[in-house]
């Protein structure tokens, strides 16, 4: 199974809106995210920024949250999505 | 490279790649001379000071806002979520960046991101009908 990792702000009301898209996507596909919170926890943010050229290339040229990574194919979408469309990236 | 200019008139304080032409507190024209980083941060102090809290971010936006083609997100809820994550990065990382970023630790770089960034470049707002920035804390005005 892919490593799959949700890099998100514990104030960023688009991570907020995502949380539920997430619990559904792991009860109802078993698709399941590493969720990493980084501005309240520096090990995640450092995570983060080691992923840096693959996330921003995919998200205006910035590191963003909520960010979705798979950390084995070095995929990333960013933002605030319906559950179809991450159900269909994470199952890529 | 951006530097520090003075007023000779009334200590106005600028920084940037050049002064400008009228000074906005005096009104006097080509009032400012170049400093140094030392003396500006002199005249402004070098203790530090506290943060702006709350009340005071709130009301420093809504003025800023007042002469823009966007307005504050009319969504309370939303907008106090942000404030708390603004204004607890200020605390914990030394200046108000936005909690839908992340800094990258390039000084210079992660200004962009200090709020309000510019986000009239941004992909979400430019050319967008219904335009904010990243987090959403500025809308465009309908």
């Amino acid at each position: 199974m892919a490593k799959l990792i949700m890099f998100h702000g514990r104030e960023c009301p688009h991570c907020r809106a995502m949380h539920p898209i997430v619990d559904k996507l792991e009860k109802d596909a078993g698709i399941a995210f590493e969720r990493l919170e980084v501005w309240h926890d520096e090990k995640n943010a450092e995570l983060m920024r080691s992923y840096k050229p693959v996330i921003v290339a995919k998200c205006g040229g910035q590191l963003r949250v909520p960010t979705f990574l798979n950390a084995d194919t070095k995929d990333a979408v960013c933002g605030e999505m319906p559950y179809e469309k991450l159900k269909e990236w994470a199952s890529k | 490279m951006k530097k520090f200019w003075r007023c000779f008139v009334c200590n106005d304080i600028h920084y940037g790649l050049k002064p400008p032409e009228v000074c906005p507190t005096c009104l006097v024209k080509h009032a400012y001379v170049e400093i140094s980083a030392r003396e500006a941060k002199t005249i402004i102090g070098n203790e530090g000071g506290s943060e702006f809290d709350r009340e005071d971010f709130a009301r420093a936006i809504e003025r800023f806002m007042a002469g823009n083609e966007f307005k504050v997100n009319p969504d309370r809820e939303r907008v106090n979520l942000l404030l708390t994550g603004i204004l607890d990065n200020a605390r914990n990382h030394g200046l108000k960046y936005c909690p839908c970023r992340l800094m990258s630790k390039d000084f210079a770089e992660d200004l962009k991101i200090v709020c309000p960034c510019n986000f009239l470049i941004h992909e979400t707002y430019r050319g967008q009908d219904k335009g904010e920035c990243w987090c959403g804390l500025f809308i465009k005005r309908q």
